[in-house]
């Protein structure tokens, strides 16, 4: 216990310091979650570099919780969902339902450049198809994988903060 | 009245035996069953009216050579009595829609249950040791043959059969050699020659008295290490013969002990008395933890039988201890409140097994993990169920709290009076009791949750019916029985203080007809209070909820989320041994289970699984350690044995010649 404090004592603080607030420019529905998402991570065939990208920055560096934005165990729990990858011929009813099963008002962002357009993946055998030729999408973040700050910038443009 | 109503209750219970035997099967099963339940009544009455004072005995020295047979009714014995005949009320009616099947209408069984019954009746009224010994060994041989009734259909049957035979007729040589070892001493065997002579006895004869009774009472009672038999045997039995055992045959343990202890030797010193609370804490919770790590039913309810009677114990222990110490208020309350769970614990436990029974009858498993969803396709077993689960978990609304609640309160007021004994046992008494009424939760949550709510885990579970209308009407009047005793304790304490009185002389320790309070100390309860008081937070509380449902402007309807992976299935559910899992890791050094583990690589490489196999069993820990080594001992001493007999004429001719000559040579010297 006392090596625990001590560590975060000697540590201090590893986040960056929090980038320029950004433009009010919110979509409708996100303005009416106030200022708090709570974010569904979905996979739905992705390579897992956007999970590490992901990982990175709700991690301490890049912290963002700080924004107002945190994931949560179930789209049950979730006003958005964070869709990555190409969506799979397994994923896509799997993916439908969980946009189903998030209560309104919800958002979706699809994250990277396979969310986007599939990709490399793109008319694969196994592809159904971006995330938008399934589900609703109102944010999309380019990158292959995106940057940690693409992420939390757009996490930031949902949450307003 | 006591005198006529005891002598129609065994009339009765004859005929029924003989309708049973001479009818035809058809008409075999309504006329027999309505006449044991008709016999039931009567021995409810005769032990009310014995309770309330018309005490009633009878010598017939020529119905049997040499002793003959004394019958005497006190309000101890009635109140034993009149417990079994209300068991035998809601069982013989269940038994006419029970027995329908599977070879139970047969003769066998259909006169051996009011052999049974008669055999119940007649242990608590025995007033002369042959009498009672003769009773006793009635009631084991009748409830034997019960319990083999259906061997022909499972082959576990006759083992259990096997266990009950021999450990019931140990109990019976110990209890045998107790009460013949104090007949001798006291010159007389009737009960009354054994009260007079007890004060007179040296201190180690009546202790040597005491534990060899005690240690056979408590073989029938279901206490820890002496329970082996009875999650064995009350399962395999057919279920409404499963009720009788486990709810009116286990008391007669406690009625033993009690009317030993207590009014043939007139009460003894502490250690007597401690050795019986340590024996009733240990069963409690050795019994309430394999209840909730079992998955079958009735096994389930068999160990909280060994729960239930250990708290009891628990109870006249400590009733046997403070009077021992002089604290007679004390000591009534701990013995009322160990009689009021005899009388509870019948009444829940006469309700569960008949419910279980009928989950049986109508899928055909015990296995509470191939059973669910009963709820819809048997809605009345399934709220007989629930009622009795409530009733058995020890909190407020069920008859157990009230019980287990009057048993604390001796316990815990024992603390500023007591001595240096009492002040070390009664805090672990009372840990004793209280987690076993956690644990006792869990199980019945087990029981209920598994068993009856969510969807059904095999085809058998989904093509249930519900059970015929006599089996729910006997369910139903015990459920009646206990809801009654829950909500109104003040009926019955009355009638259970002349028998407390007899065994602990005093005024009433319990009074009041609806807030029950205690004479000398402070504490009240008061059951129909409470129970009004939640049903009207439950309800307002839903009214509540439905009126704030109702008021929001606009509600979806949405798929159920299952992960989005396609329709739940049932095995996805918890199991019984899944929502034991948790329980059974904290106890794991108590309850070792046995767990295997195989897997099979495929052939072409160790790395690529073809199959795992996974089984855990929680076994009986005492069985295993104490009872199979005396029994591999007991193999090998006869493998051994065999040697002598080889089969050859010449060679046992010899053995004769000379055991023959031995004797006489032996004779010879001594004398």
């Amino acid at each position: 216990m006392r090596d625990l404090f001590r560590k975060i004592r000697t540590t201090g603080r590893a986040a960056e310091a929090a980038p320029r607030r950004p433009e009010p420019a919110l979509p409708a529905r996100a303005r009416a979650l106030a200022g708090s998402v709570q974010v569904r991570h979905v996979d739905a065939g992705s390579c897992n570099g956007c999970e590490v990208e992901i990982a990175s920055a709700f991690g301490p560096v890049h912290d963002a919780e700080r924004y107002g934005a945190r994931q949560v165990a179930s789209p049950r729990h979730a006003d958005a969902l964070l869709v990555t990858g190409p969506v799979t011929r397994n994923m896509e009813m799997a993916l439908r339902r969980t946009h189903e099963a998030v209560p309104e008002p919800k958002v979706v962002v699809a994250l990277g450049d396979c969310a986007r357009n599939c990709g490399v993946f793109a008319e694969a055998y196994g592809v159904a198809g971006a995330v938008r030729d399934v589900v609703p999408v109102d944010v999309e973040v380019p990158g292959c994988p995106p940057e940690p700050e693409a992420i939390v910038a757009a996490l930031r443009g949902l949450t307003g903060r | 009245m006591t005198s006529a109503a005891f002598t129609a209750a065994l009339g009765l219970n004859l005929l029924a035996a003989v309708a049973g035997l001479v009818l035809p099967p058809r008409s075999r099963r309504a006329a027999a069953g309505a006449v044991t339940a008709a016999g039931g009544a009567a021995a409810v009455v005769a032990g009310v009216s014995a309770m309330r004072g018309g005490e009633w005995s009878v010598r017939l020295p020529d119905l049997l050579p040499l002793a003959g047979v004394q019958l005497a009714l006190d309000p101890l014995g009635g109140l034993f009595v009149a417990v079994t005949g209300a068991v035998a009320v809601c069982a013989a009616v269940y038994g006419i829609g029970y027995t329908r099947h599977g070879g139970l209408d047969g003769r066998v069984p259909q006169v051996m249950a009011p052999v049974f019954l008669a055999a119940m009746a007649l242990v608590p009224a025995a007033a002369s040791v042959s009498t009672f010994l003769l009773a006793w060994e009635l009631m084991a041989l009748a409830s034997l043959l019960l319990v083999v009734a259906e061997h022909r259909r499972r082959d576990e049957v006759a083992a259990a059969g096997l266990w009950y035979a021999v450990m019931t007729h140990l109990g019976m040589v110990v209890i045998l050699a107790g009460l013949a070892g104090f007949a001798a001493a006291a010159h007389g065997e009737s009960f009354e020659r054994l009260r007079a002579a007890a004060d007179g006895l040296p201190e180690w004869g009546r202790a040597a008295v005491f534990l060899a009774v005690f240690a056979g009472f408590a073989s029938k009672a279901g206490i820890a290490p002496l329970h082996v038999w009875l999650p064995r045997a009350h399962p395999e039995a057919p279920s409404h013969v499963s009720a009788l055992m486990s709810a009116a045959m286990v008391n007669l343990g406690v009625y033993g002990i009690v009317r030993v202890g207590f009014d043939l030797l007139g009460g003894g010193p502490a250690w007597w008395w401690l050795a019986v609370l340590a024996a009733g804490g240990g069963s409690a919770l050795y019994g309430v933890l394999q209840a909730a790590v079992s998955s079958d039913i009735k096994r389930l309810l068999a160990y909280s039988t060994c729960e239930n009677m250990g708290l009891v114990l628990v109870g006249v222990g400590a009733s046997g201890l403070f009077a021992a110490s002089g604290a007679r208020t004390l000591s009534a309350l701990a013995l009322t409140a160990a009689l009021l769970h005899v009388v509870n614990h019948a009444g829940f436990k006469t309700l569960l097994f008949l419910a279980a029974g009928s989950v049986v009858h109508a899928t055909g498993t015990r296995d509470l993990d191939a059973l669910g969803g009963l709820r819809t396709r048997m809605p009345a077993t399934a709220a007989l169920f629930g009622t009795g689960a409530l009733m058995a978990s020890a909190l407020p609304l069920g008859n157990g709290f009230v019980s287990e609640w009057l048993l604390l309160q001796s316990l815990v007021h024992a603390l500023p009076s007591g001595g240096t004994m009492t002040a070390v046992t009664m805090p672990l008494a009372v840990a004793a009791v209280a987690l076993s009424a956690g644990l006792a939760i869990a199980a019945f949550v087990k029981a209920f949750g598994v068993g009856f709510l969510a969807r059904a885990r095999s085809s058998a579970a989904a093509q249930a019916r519900e059970a015929p209308a006599p089996m729910l009407a006997g369910m139903a009047a015990a459920a009646a029985g206990c809801v009654v005793l829950a909500l109104s304790p003040g009926l019955v304490l009355p009638s259970i203080a002349r028998p407390v009185a007899l065994a602990v002389p005093g005024p009433d320790a319990v009074a009041g007809p609806v807030t029950l309070r205690l004479a000398g100390l402070s504490g009240t309860v008061s059951p129909l209070l409470i129970a009004a008081f939640l049903l009207v937070a439950v309800v307002g509380l839903l009214a509540l909820l439905r009126l704030a449902a109702t008021r929001r402007a606009s509600r979806r309807r949405a798929r159920l989320w299952d992960c989005g992976a396609g329709p739940m299935s049932p095995r996805m559910e918890y199991t019984a041994t899944s929502f034991a899992e948790p329980l059974q890791r904290v106890f794991d050094n108590v309850l070792a289970p046995e767990t295997d583990l195989d897997v099979t690589p495929l052939k072409e490489s160790a790395y690529l699984v073809d199959s795992v196999t996974y089984r855990t069993r929680v076994g009986d820990r005492v069985e295993h350690r104490l009872y199979r080594p005396v029994l591999a001992a007991a193999a090998r001493v006869g493998e051994a044995a065999r040697g002598l007999a080889d089969g050859s004429v010449h060679r046992y001719v010899g053995y004769g010649f000379y055991a023959f000559t031995g004797l006489l040579i032996a004779l010879a010297v001594l004398r």
